[in-house]
Order: structure tokens, then C-alpha cells, then sequence
């Protein structure tokens, strides 16, 4: 194995090997927020003509570089400060985002490329022939970083210690070049040796053993040496320093907890769990921890909730709690697991490149799904399970797809693997951050699926064998060479799984990792009385966005009356129906228990199935063992049967969800008598609440009895004598607990007849506030009451009558006013008694949000700023954010957006900006096919301006705000900008791309992308049947051919979600859509002129293509441009004729955007064009709906 | 007892043992004795003092066992039978010839207790409530004022007061006052001299503005004052159960 993997093994991308790096920070200054130090570099040559070494640096002010004590020059450039240079006019994001691939390849160090250039003296370079030993010093000191490293200072009186101000480092992937020069790759393995010189009364923490602290001579200061001998990664150091209080592990000395001042207690409480952990892992991995100590280290102002790093975890200090907190506990400690499964995958082990990242976060990932299944037990590890699973479907068919194992360069067809994403993969640090968190959830997954190939054993004997090799190495000599058997790639790790199981799992590989998308199932049956057979189909979409076809096998299990039985179809190609023999014969009227699939027996009423048939209920892939969405048709009663008897949390889930849609009494009693079965799983009682809520809503006509759910939670929590006051409070018992928090929640979403909560419930809600009494209590209740606060924005329902009317506390609904009362005496209650994270605070600020919405009390954002601001906790912010944003989404405030875009680049909280955009992403005050008045040039170039330059210091943050852009304009151009005064369109190799006519509309009718204006729509015309795809640069009597170009690039295809070629797909032959591919591909080629001169990356390229001649109608043929979205809506017509009936969505879309698109651009055009009168407009775009009539608009639109 | 002590609590102390103690000594004098050792006498007094401290710990658990400020002659006697005494000896004790008539102690100053918060007058006793009967207790404590819109803030008021001016040094009746009744005064709805209120538009009640604090996560995750103590209390009653339930199987365990 050893050899093997030397074989093959790891090519470093640069001409030189680093071997040990020293990082002395000399002076920390917290008032001025600003570092002083150096670093050493000890490299080896590896190539006898080195003369310039390349490290990664930014934001560092280098003052010297030395090399072997000379004196070297160096060049910095870092070309993601700004990545788009100069104020080009060119907003599109296809563009901005192929730059910026292009900024961060050209200093990625994988790649062997660097912000910093130090040229190799020439007195060296004989030395460096001789391959010896070079001691690179470079001299660097940070001013008031705005990445990297955090300060946190709290203003206030008394010194630093005192005032609790600290510093850690922080960041997305490998940001450590953001606070010293290195080799910032996960890749580049060297030993460390770490000095802080900090104030006598911080504590600097960081990697590795900590040899001395040496104080200076005036007593003041001392001096933290860390020393690190296992080889790690640059991207795995870290550092904290504060006045932290110290805590040694009792359990285990070798581990120690570091908390903010006054914490010291709920430090203790909280790790006191951390040694199980430990256990845990070394018992399941036979290997001991790699390194000889951990640290934590909790922190304010967390970048990221966990951090993990070598022998060292950083954590916000929020995870902290006391014993009487029940809800953060599981959730903190799932935080601890996830940090130390990383420590093992992740720090001590790396990753070779970046496309072997899933490796990493799989295992991790995995081991810590280990964890949670011996902790929390298999229920939750399988609701676990079925939740990532549901999230990743989810996303993959939102998005198209999250791939694993991207591999670039080679193949033509894989050049752009993710052509469907507004970003590129090709790079950590220009994916988008849900992206990333889909794929670690993927990865683990899928690391799922390998185990259910080749068994838990194998596996873990893989994992064993990894970290044996690894430690192997890390305690050799640098000499050996043996380091990069520290570096986990894809093929060495499937090549241990073949070693260790002998099994074949390159299908899998292949379907899941090389590959993107997930599978979606649509299953029915029937039930063949005569030959005692279940006739199943199962059908595939593996046509939209996202999605995948699947062969091979898949389990299906059929409860039966005689008992489970479990059958592997084989999935083919065309094979939709597949028999299943039935083992029982209906006979229903014999008495006999029913076995189940856990060999339990039960007595089931049988009365509600169908006579003739011996089914109970069917389930496909019960084991999720296909990444899949099923959507699977069986009959209420089975559905309910399945509720009740299958012992597998995550059917009783799904059957739950499924029966919302049956709105039945039988429904309602399986739900009810779920939820008082005390043995089944919390999570399932928690969700049936919500359902029964649904069910009776739809059954408001017949429900009889009280409401859903009073009398029950009355009989649970409720005094005997007096139903209406709730017991004190006792939450000894977990599962009740929940349940106490959820009925209320679930209750207040009833709905009598005319639409409102019964008043009935609403009072007992209040009740129960009123007489909530948790002094006997063990456990806090501040979650329960948040919860009784969410009950009451629950309850309500929108105001009947909004007259303008000022609203006063006189003439408010009076059960609002009491609503609203409650929510109050909670808010002020919080300022005297603040609950833990503030829950309550949270749940009121949404509460008001709510009655806001609803038109009970003026909309306004005032309230939720004053909460929004630095200085709250950040639970209470992120909630106040989430309501400003929505009031900007709703009312469409333009000072609003303002003010939080302010945010976005002000705040001190690395979080909060993050959270904002990401907020903004997610309930977006418009979108690209929206009319906004928000929606004007400024705003576009203040964004551009924010994620071209504004977020250079934050990989994520620039990815945030990516994200925002394309949601907000989509992929091209947006259409509130004027034209780019040359609208001159390049489309290269324009003789092969023959387009099918029916894919112009198809695409023109998918992307609404909204177009850019000019002066010029008379000229205007519809091109939609252009047969060749030309470069535009005639003027408009010549337009005819050229069209294509220039709407390809107005609709820019990329980002939809409909792409011309997945369309095509289907109904065309594979000529067409070879040639659509092509098309394709040639998007990204196509320039602007004006923007060529900035365009670096391209500009080479297409420089020949720049002789030709431009004509002056180059605005004429761009006001074209125009033309296609306009015409959209009756394309529709057409293009829904061309490709059948598969996709009902899209039609149906079509038809709504048929009646609305007249109008709305009418509207629009009416704001925008200044120089245009309506009916000139008007009349191409009637014209131009019908591809054939294309001919024909020329001739009046030349004749302006 | 030969330390000096300064305060005026520790005189009062020093003042009543020393009467204990002459009590000690004529009663040894009485039975018969000439002298005493110091160590006996300050044995005797111990116990004599942990007697008469009993009997008032105990007449005072029934006195307010039944619902009363003060005790009477009745809860006494019900305390030292309850102690083994035969009550009935004790007149005759009382007037036994041989006794010895010891002269009043020195008066030394009451100590000061602190005082206490109080809130509002209290009210003076009705005509047909005899005048040497208890004063009515604070107000808080009986008046029963439903919460509302107002109270609250003057409830914040009246504890931020307190802290600024310490008032008290024990925070507890404000505590109280906040978590159990919060009710108060009703009168001084002028919230605009109130700089801490914000009446905000949206609510048309009035909400104590939002400050930023400059550490929030501490007041965010340290369990507040009155938590802590709730927690050493359960914690205490739950030792009591758990011997009760040690039987029981344990669902709580990790």
C-alpha cells in the first residue's frame, strides 16, 4: 500500500519543498488593533533554478524579505483585491464571476501560484543549483485586519484583561495568508515552531505543545513558544489570545478548555461531556488521538460556529451553557463531536487538492454520524439521516446539482462541470456558502452509502488504515519523504476500500461522487387479486435540474399480513413495472398477530384495509441508501397503518407528511393516538402536532370535540381539578418536555370556519402563559415560553380592515391587544431578567414582525433596528435583520436596503454581514424577473462594487454577495442599466452553431432575464428564427443574421433553470443536441467590446477578433436586445407546443407569464425609455411573438 | 466572650449572654453550689441559650403556622410541650421561695437592621382592630393589582433605583417585587420622565427601549441571579427525592 500510494503520490505544484516555518508575532496591540511580526520559511529546492518563490500573503504590510540574510526583492500583487479592474461598465455576472475564477487561480497556491513574489538574490543562486537549505524571513505587520484575524474589544473602562478584548483567527477554507505570509494550502505539510509575545494578564493559544512562557524583562509582557512537530498544513494554524479563564479537562490532562472571563462555570458544565467523545472516537478508529494535546477555545463574535484546527478547536463562546439548559446541550454538544472528528480528518490528516475535499468532510462527517447514533440513539441518527437527505435533494433540485468530486482541465465535456451554477467550483473560495455546506452534507452521505456497500467493519478498517499511515509519517524525518502520505486524494482512498473489502465500488463513485444530481422516484402499484402479485412502478425524472438517472438495485419493503418482506428490484433502463410476488393471502378475518420487520408481533384493526388485499403498506429505499426523493402513491389506510405499526421513525415521518393530504377522522385518530404513545420517538409526536393542526383545519366543517389537541395536552401538563392552569413546570422527562414546547405551537395554527384561531385556543395559550410557574423547575423554561410566544404570532391571522386608519391601543382586536400585550410585558421582562441567549427576546421580535405583516400594527422597522445593532446578542440581531429584511422585501424600502447594505460592510460582527446577505439571498426584496423600483442603477453598481473590491478581505462574505447579485439580476446584464455605450457583442466560431428555431423562444421564454434599454426600440427587432449566429457589429439595416449574438448574451442561458440543451434533450435527436452544446459553450466567449480592453483573462484570446471593424450601429443592433424578453410570453405558446407535455411546471409558468408579460413591460418600458413613445415599442413586440413572422417585423423596423 | 467587638449587633450579643450567664450563676447558686469552673458555666449558658432560642424558633413556626405575625402565650405553650416540658410545674417553679431576683440587664441599643424596602404606606389599622395588634405588612404584599400595561415600569424603575442608589444592599425584596408581583404604584403614568422608555409606535404600548450592552453574550448565557439560587434550591429538594427514588430506574442518565 505504502508503495503504491508513493507511486502515485503527491506532486507538489511548486519548484520547492517547505519543510518548517517559524511565526513570531512580537507585538499585539488591541487598541490599535494591529500585529507586528515575522515569519521563516525553511525550504528545500527541488528544481536547481529556482529564482523566485511564491508564497501566499494578504493584507499583510511586508517591510523586508531576507533570504538566508540577503536582502531580496519582492513583487506583491493580489489580484482578488480587485477583480474586475477599473470602473468598467460591464455588470453582467457571468463575467464578473469567470474573473474572478480567474483572480483566485492566479494565486492559488495548489496551483503553485502566490500573492507574494520573492526573487532568490543572486548570490544564491548557486546555493539553490546545489539544491540546499534557503531561510526565507520576511518582516509583516497587520493593521486593523478586516479578515483573518478578529478582534473583539468591548468599549469600555478598565485595561484590555479586564475589559475581556480578545483576538482569534478565522476564516473560510485555507485564509491564513490573511494574518501571516505562507504557503497556504492544505497540501504543503511543514513542522511549526509558534511565539506570542502578548500582555501578562492574555493568554495566547495555539497549535501544538506549549514549551515555555518566558516573561520580558519589565515583567509586562511574556512570551507563549508553541511548538508543533507533526507536519500540518499552514491552513490548519490558528491562534487565540485573550484574558481567557483555564480549565484542564478532569477527565483527561492532556486536553484544555479556554473560556472568555466569568464563563469559567458553564465552561466546566460544558465539556464536562468532551472525554466521552474522545472515547468514542479512539475506540472506533483503534487509533489514539494524533496529537499530544487539544485545546478549546471559546470565543465572542465567532466567524463560524466550530472551527477546528491542529490541536485546537475554536468555538463561540455561545455554545456555552448551564445544567439547567436543556435545548443547547445536545446541540453544543454535537458541536464538540464535529470539531474532534476533524481533528482527525481534516487537521491531521489533509487533503491533497481541493477536489478531494469530500474525502475529508465525508469521513469526518461520517464518524461523527457514528457519534450521534451511540449518543442520541438510532431514532435521531435516522431522522438525522433523513433530514441531510431531504436537504440535498432539496438543493440539488433547486440548484442542479452539487458535485463531489469535480475533476478540471482533461475533457471537453467537463471544462465547466457546474455550468449550471453562477459560480465556479473549481475553487474553495468562489463557492457560495450553501453550496459548500450541501456538499460536506453530501459527502457524508455518500460516505453512508460506501459503508452500506462494504459494511461498517471495512470501513472503519479504511479509516484505521489512513491515520496508521498517517502517523507513520508524521513522526519521519522530513528526509523520508514520507509526508505526503499525510495527504488523503480520492484514488488513494479508493484504493484502500478495494485493498481493505475487495469490492468494487466504482459504480458508486461514479454515480455519486463524479457526478452531480440525485435521484427522484415516483412510485405507485397495484394489487393483482388473481395472481396474488403487487404490480409496482417506479418511474424516474432524470430530466430536470438536479436530477439523475439511477440503475442498479433498489430494496422495497411490503408489510404484509404474514409479516415484512424485504425484495431488491433491479432499475433499468425501461423497466417500470416490476411484480412482487405476495406471500399472504388477504384473510383478514383470521385472528393472528402481525409480525413486523423487527420480529415484533402486534395485534392490528384491520378493519380499515382493503378486503381483498394482504398489503398493510409498502415502502421503497426504507434504508435511504439511493441520494433520492421519493414520491410514493399508497392509499390513506395504509398510510395510517404505516404510522402506527412500522417501528422506523423515518416511515412514521413520511407517512405523517402524507397523510396532511387525507383529511380524514381515521387520519386524526392515527395522529392522536401517535402523539399519546408515549414509547414512540419525541421528533414524530413533535411533527404529527403540526399535522393534526393541518388536518383539522381542512376538517373544520366536521371536527367535533374540542379543538385538536387541548385535551390532550389539558390531560398531560394540565392539573386534574382545574384543566385550565398548566402544572408547574417539570421537565425531568425530555420527551414530554418537547412535546409540552410543540402542542402549543402546533395548537395556535387552528383555524375555525372563518379562518381564524379559535378564541378558545388563543385563551388557553394565555393561560398557560399566565400561570407558567417554573420555580420547582431543574431546567430553565426560557425555550418553553419563547415557544408559548411563537404560539401566539401563530394565532394570528391577518387584520380584517385596513383603512389607513391610525391605528391606537383602542381600536386594536381585542385578542390582538391582549397578543400584543403579552408579547410586551415578555420584551420588557427580558431587559430585568434576560433568558438564556435571549430566546424570548427572539421569539417577541418575530412576534411583532408577525402582527406587523398582518396589518394589526403599523409596519415599521424602527424597533427591529434599535434591536439590529452592534452591542445586542447575536441570536437577537440576526432575528431584528431577519425582520428589517423582510419589511424591505415587503414595503419595499429602498432606505432599509440601504441601511442594511451599510451593515453588510460596517458591522464589526464577521457574522452578521455574512447572515445579512445571506438573509437578503433568501427572502430577496426582488428578484431578476421583478419589476422594484428598488431595483436602479445605483444599487447594481454598489453591489458590484461590494463583491468586486467591498468583500476582498472575506472569502465568504464575496461569495454572499455573489449570490445576492444573482438572485437579484440573475446571471446577465441587469436590466436597469442603461447600455454599455459599445454594445458590440463577439460571438466566435458563429459558423458551426445552427441553432434549432425552437430553442430561441424556448430560452428567451425561460429567462426573463430583463434587458437592457436603449434609445433605439424602433429599430428593434425579432430575430427569434436567425438561423446562423453572427457577430453583431452592423448597423440596423443590416442587422438580420446577428441577432443570435446579442440575445444569446441578454438572456445568458447559464443560470436558468430551464437550459436550452436539458430541454432539447429530450424531444431532438442527438444532433441537435450536440449543436446546442456547442452553443453552449460558446456563451462564455462572447465579450463585450467596450469591456474587452478590461477583460484580462480573455483578452489574449480574442484579441484577432478585435481587428474587425466596427460599424456605428453598434447601439442600434443592442437596443435589440431589447426586443426578446418583450416578445417572451407568446414565444411561450410556442414553445410549449415544442416540448410536449413533460414539463408541466414550465407551462404553466408560460401561461401565467403569457398574461402578465404585455403588461408588466408596457409598465416598464413606460418608466424606462424616456425617448420612446409606447407605440413604437408596441408593435415589434406584437410582431416578434411568432417566430415565423420574423421576416416580416424587418421590414417596419428598418423603415424607422 | 472577651473580645471587643465593635459593632453594635456584637454588644447586643455580648450584653444577653452575660445576662445568661449571671442566670447560669445564681441558679448554681441556688443549687447549692459555691463555685463553678468557667469552662462548666459556659456550657450551661450554651445550653440555656440554645433552650430559649428553641422555644422562639419553635412558638414562632406555629405562630405563623397559623398565619399570625406574632406569638402568643398559646404557641408557647404548645412549644414546650412539644419539647417534653410539663407546663403545669411551672407556675409553681415561678414562685418558689428560694429564688433569686436578678436585676435587669443594662438596655443596649437594638441593633438596626437594615431597612427594608418598602413600598407605599402602610395602612393604619381599621377601627376594629385593637392598636397593640401587628402593623399591616407592605402593601406588595397583599394588594393584589392584575399586571398590566404600566406596573412594570414602575417596577423596573424602582429596582434600577435601588441598584443605582443602593438603596439596600440585598437585592431580594426587589427581586421579589419584580418576579412574583410585579405590581406596585399605580400612580405616575408621566412615562415621559422616564428616559428609559421608549414608547415606539409600533406597539402603542410602551417598551423599554433596547440597549446595547458592551459584553452581551455574558447577560446572555449567565443564568440569572434568582436562576441560580433556583437551582441550588431544586438541587437540594431534588437530593431529598432521589433518595426517595433511588429505586427507580434512571432515564436521566447519559
Amino acid at each position: 500500500m505504502n508503495r503504491k500510494k508513493g507511486d502515485k503520490g503527491f506532486e507538489s505544484p511548486r519548484p520547492y519543498k517547505l519543510t518548517h516555518q517559524v511565526v513570531c508575532i512580537n507585538n499585539i496591540n488591541f487598541q490599535r488593533k494591529s500585529v507586528v511580526g515575522y515569519v521563516e520559511l525553511t525550504i528545500f529546492p527541488t528544481v536547481a533554478n529556482l529564482n523566485r518563490i511564491k508564497l501566499n500573503s494578504k493584507q499583510c504590510r511586508i517591510y523586508r524579505v531576507r533570504v538566508n540574510d540577503l536582502e531580496a526583492a519582492f513583487i506583491y500583487n493580489d489580484p482578488t483585491l480587485e477583480v474586475c479592474h477599473h470602473e468598467s461598465k460591464q455588470r453582467n455576472l457571468n463575467y464578473f464571476s469567470n474573473a474572478y475564477a480567474a483572480a483566485v487561480s492566479a494565486v492559488d497556491p495548489d496551483a503553485g501560484n502566490g500573492e507574494l513574489c520573492i526573487k532568490v538574490p543572486s548570490e544564491l543562486w548557486k546555493h539553490v543549483d546545489e539544491l540546499k537549505v534557503l531561510k526565507v524571513h520576511i518582516n509583516f505587520s497587520l493593521d486593523q485586519p478586516k479578515g483573518g484575524l478578529h478582534f473583539v474589544v468591548p468599549d469600555m473602562e478598565g485595561n484590555m484583561a479586564e475589559r475581556g478584548a480578545h483576538v482569534f483567527s478565522c476564516g473560510y477554507q485555507n485564509s491564513t495568508r490573511f494574518w501571516f505570509p505562507c504557503v497556504d494550502s492544505y497540501s504543503e505539510l511543514c513542522t511549526w515552531k509558534l511565539e506570542y509575545t502578548v500582555d501578562a494578564a492574555m493568554v495566547a493559544v495555539s497549535n501544538g505543545d506549549l514549551v515555555e512562557t518566558v516573561y520580558t524583562h519589565d515583567m509586562r509582557k511574556k512570551t507563549f513558544h508553541y511548538m508543533l512537530t507533526i507536519p500540518t498544513a499552514a491552513s490548519n494554524i490558528s491562534l487565540a489570545i485573550g484574558p481567557f479563564e483555564i480549565l484542564v479537562d478532569p477527565y483527561m490532562h492532556e486536553v484544555t478548555h479556554f473560556c472568555l472571563p466569568q464563563l469559567l462555570p458553564l465552561l466546566k458544565h460544558t465539556t464536562s461531556y468532551l472525554h466521552e467523545v474522545f472515547e468514542f472516537y479512539e475506540e472506533i478508529l483503534t487509533c489514539r488521538y494524533p496529537y499530544s494535546c487539544f485545546k478549546t477555545v471559546f470565543i465572542d463574535e465567532a466567524y463560524v460556529e466550530v472551527a477546528a484546527y491542529a490541536s485546537m478547536s475554536i468555538f463561540s463562546t455561545n455554545l456555552l451553557h448551564s445544567a439547567m439548559i436543556i435545548d443547547e446541550t445536545p446541540l453544543t454538544r454535537r458541536c464538540l463531536a464535529q470539531a474532534l472528528a476533524q481533528q482527525f480528518f481534516g487537521c491531521f490528516i489533509s487533503r491533497m487538492s481541493w477536489s478531494d475535499e469530500w474525502v475529508l468532510k465525508g469521513i469526518s462527517g461520517y464518524i461523527y454520524g457514528l457519534w450521534m447514533k451511540k449518543t442520541f440513539g438510532v431514532n435521531e441518527y435516522r431522522h438525522w439521516i433523513k433530514q441531510e437527505l431531504d436537504q440535498i435533494v432539496a438543493y440539488e433540485l433547486k440548484t442542479g446539482g452539487v458535485l463531489l468530486h469535480p475533476i478540471f482541465g482533461g475533457g471537453k465535456e467537463k471544462d465547466n462541470p457546474a455550468s449550471h451554477l453562477h459560480f465556479s467550483i473549481k475553487h474553495p473560495h468562489t463557492l457560495s456558502w450553501e453550496y459548500y455546506t450541501m456538499f460536506q452534507c453530501k459527502a457524508h452521505l455518500v460516505m453512508r452509502l460506501i459503508e452500506n456497500r462494504i459494511s461498517m467493519e471495512f470501513m472503519l478498517q479504511v479509516f484505521n488504515k489512513l491515520l496508521s499511515l498517517a502517523s507513520t509519517a508524521s513522526s519521519q524525518k522530513f528526509q523520508s519523504h514520507m509526508w505526503s502520505q499525510m495527504l488523503v486524494s480520492t484514488s488513494g482512498f479508493l484504493k484502500s476500500i478495494s485493498n481493505v473489502s475487495g469490492k468494487d465500488i466504482q459504480p458508486l463513485i461514479k454515480q455519486w461522487v463524479d457526478q452531480s444530481g440525485v435521484v427522484k422516484f415516483y412510485g405507485s402499484f397495484a394489487f393483482n387479486r388473481k395472481r396474488n402479485v403487487l404490480e409496482l412502478e417506479i418511474k424516474q425524472d432524470y430530466t430536470s435540474p438536479g436530477t439523475q438517472k439511477y440503475v442498479g438495485p433498489l430494496k422495497v419493503t411490503v408489510q404484509e399480513l404474514d409479516g415484512s418482506f424485504n425484495h431488491t428490484l433491479q432499475i433499468e433502463e425501461n423497466s417500470l413495472k416490476h411484480d412482487i410476488p405476495c406471500h399472504s393471502k388477504s384473510r383478514r378475518n383470521k385472528k393472528k398477530k402481525i409480525p413486523l420487520m423487527n420480529g415484533e408481533e402486534v395485534d392490528m384493526d384491520l378493519s380499515a384495509m382493503d378486503a381483498d388485499s394482504p398489503l398493510l403498506w409498502i415502502r421503497i429505499d426504507p434504508d435511504m441508501s439511493v441520494l433520492r426523493k421519493v414520491e410514493f402513491e399508497q392509499s390513506d389506510f395504509m398510510w395510517q397503518y404505516q404510522l402506527r405499526y412500522e417501528r422506523d421513525v423515518v416511515a412514521q415521518e413520511e407517512a405523517i407528511l402524507a397523510l396532511e393530504k387525507f383529511p380524514t377522522p381515521a387520519s386524526r385518530l392515527a395522529l392522536t393516538d401517535i402523539l399519546e404513545q408515549e414509547q414512540c420517538f419525541y421528533r414524530v409526536r413533535m411533527l404529527a402536532c403540526f399535522c393534526l393542526a393541518k388536518i383539522a383545519n381542512s376538517m373544520v366543517s366536521t371536527w367535533t370535540g374540542p379543538p385538536a389537541m387541548k385535551s390532550l395536552f389539558t390531560r398531560m401538563f394540565c392539573c386534574k381539578t382545574c384543566p385550565n392552569i398548566v402544572k408547574t413546570n417539570n421537565f425531568m422527562n425530555f420527551q414530554s418536555y418537547f412535546l409540552q414546547k410543540t402542542m402549543p405551537v402546533a395548537m395556535a395554527l387552528l383555524r375555525d370556519v372563518h379562518n381564524l384561531c379559535p378564541k378558545e385556543v388563543l385563551m388557553f395559550i394565555l393561560d398557560l402563559i399566565k400561570y407558567n410557574d417554573n420555580r420547582k423547575n431543574k431546567f430553565s423554561d426560557n425555550y418553553y415560553r419563547a415557544e408559548l410566544i411563537d404560539a401566539l404570532a401563530n394565532s394570528v391571522t391577518p387584520a380584517v380592515s385596513v383603512n389607513n386608519e391610525v391605528r391606537t391601543l383602542d381600536n386594536l382586536n381585542p385578542d390582538v391587544r391582549l397578543i400584543l400585550e403579552e408579547i410586551t410585558r415578555f420584551l420588557n421582562m427580558e431587559k430585568l431578567l434576560p433568558s438564556y441567549r435571549h430566546t424570548i427576546t427572539v421569539s417577541c421580535l418575530k412576534a411583532i414582525r408577525v402582527l406587523q405583516k398582518n396589518g394589526h400594527v403599523p409596519s415599521d422597522p424602527a424597533l427591529f433596528k434599535s434591536y439590529a445593532e452592534y452591542g445586542h446578542f447575536v441570536d437577537v440581531r440576526i432575528a431584528a435583520l431577519e425582520a428589517v429584511v423582510d419589511y424591505t422585501k415587503v414595503d419595499r424600502s429602498y432606505e432599509e436596503l440601504q441601511w442594511l447594505l451599510s451593515m453588510v460592510q460596517n458591522d464589526p460582527v464577521p457574522y452578521i454581514r455574512h447572515k445579512i446577505l445571506d438573509m437578503l439571498t433568501k427572502n430577496p426584496p426582488f428578484t431578476k424577473n421583478m419589476d422594484s423600483p428598488l431595483c436602479n442603477e445605483a444599487l447594481v453598481d454598489q453591489l458590484w462594487k461590494l463583491m468586486n473590491s467591498g468583500t476582498s478581505h472575506d472569502w465568504r462574505l464575496r461569495c454572499g454577495a455573489v449570490d445576492l447579485y444573482f438572485t437579484l439580476f440573475g446571471l446577465s446584464r441587469p436590466s436597469c442599466l442603461p447600455l454599455p455605450e459599445l454594445g458590440l457583442v463577439l460571438n466566435l466560431k458563429e459558423k458551426k452553431a445552427v441553432l434549432n428555431p425552437t430553442i430561441i423562444p424556448e430560452s428567451v421564454a425561460n429567462n426573463q432575464e430583463p434587458v437592457i434599454s436603449s434609445n433605439n426600440h424602433g429599430q428593434s427587432v425579432g430575430f427569434q428564427n436567425t438561423e446562423d449566429d453572427h457577430l453583431i457589429k452592423e448597423t440596423a439595416s443590416s442587422i438580420s443574421g446577428h441577432q443570435q449574438g446579442v440575445k444569446r448574451k441578454a438572456d445568458m442561458p447559464l443560470g436558468s433553470p430551464l437550459e436550452p440543451g436539458q430541454i432539447l434533450e429530450k424531444n431532438e435527436d442527438s444532433k441537435v443536441k450536440l449543436k446546442i452544446r456547442f452553443s453552449n459553450s460558446q456563451e462564455e466567449e462572447e465579450i463585450d467590446m467596450d469591456t474587452v480592453h478590461d477583460s484580462q483573462a480573455f483578452i489574449y484570446h480574442h484579441l484577432n477578433m478585435l481587428e474587425r471593424p466596427s460599424t456605428p450601429g453598434k447601439e442600434q443592433s443592442a437596443g435589440e436586445i431589447n426586443m426578446h424578453p418583450v416578445s417572451a410570453a407568446p414565444l411561450s405558446v410556442f414553445s410549449k407546443e415544442s416540448n410536449s407535455s413533460k414539463h408541466s411546471d414550465h407551462h404553466h409558468h408560460h401561461h401565467h407569464e403569457h398574461k402578465k408579460k404585455k403588461k408588466k413591460h408596457k409598465h416598464k418600458h413606460k418608466h424606462k425609455h424616456k425617448h420612446d413613445t409606447k407605440e413604437k415599442e408596441k408593435d415589434p413586440f406584437v410582431f416578434s411573438n411568432s417566430p415565423a413572422s420574423a421576416r416580416s417585423i424587418r421590414s417596419p423596423s428598418l423603415s424607422d | 466572650g472577651s473580645k471587643q467587638a465593635g459593632t453594635p449587633a456584637d454588644n447586643y450579643q455580648l450584653a444577653r449572654r452575660r445576662t445568661l450567664q449571671v442566670v447560669v450563676s445564681s441558679l448554681l447558686t441556688e443549687a447549692g453550689f459555691e463555685s463553678a469552673e468557667k469552662a462548666a458555666v459556659e456550657t450551661l449558658t450554651e445550653m440555656i441559650q440554645s433552650y430559649i432560642s428553641e422555644i422562639g424558633r419553635s412558638a414562632k413556626s406555629y405562630c405563623e403556622h397559623t398565619a399570625r405575625t406574632q406569638p402568643t402565650l398559646s404557641d408557647i405553650v404548645v412549644t414546650l410541650v412539644e419539647m417534653g416540658f410539663n407546663v403545669e410545674t411551672l407556675p409553681a417553679y415561678a414562685k418558689r421561695s428560694q429564688r433569686m431576683v436578678i436585676t435587669a440587664p443594662p438596655v443596649t441599643n437594638q441593633p438596626v437592621t437594615p431597612k427594608a424596602l418598602t413600598a407605599g404606606q402602610n395602612k393604619p389599622h381599621p377601627p376594629h382592630i385593637p392598636g397593640h395588634f401587628p402593623e399591616f405588612p407592605d402593601p406588595h404584599t397583599y394588594i393584589k393589582t392584575p399586571v398590566s400595561e404600566n406596573n412594570i415600569f414602575i417596577s423596573f424603575l424602582i429596582l434600577r433605583k435601588c441598584k443605582e442608589k443602593e438603596m439596600h444592599p440585598n437585592p431580594e425584596p426587589a427581586k421579589c417585587l419584580i418576579s412574583v408581583t410585579l405590581p406596585l404604584i399605580s400612580e405616575g403614568r408621566n412615562f415621559s420622565q422616564l428616559p428609559d422608555l421608549l414608547c415606539l409606535p409600533f406597539s402603542l404600548l410602551p417598551v423599554i427601549a433596547a440597549r446595547p450592552f458592551t459584553v452581551p453574550y455574558l447577560t446572555a448565557l449567565l443564568p440569572s441571579e434568582l436562576e441560580m439560587q433556583q437551582m441550588e434550591e431544586t438541587d437540594s429538594s431534588e437530593q431529598d427525592e432521589q433518595t426517595d427514588t433511588e429505586n427507580l430506574p434512571l432515564h436521566m442518565s447519559t
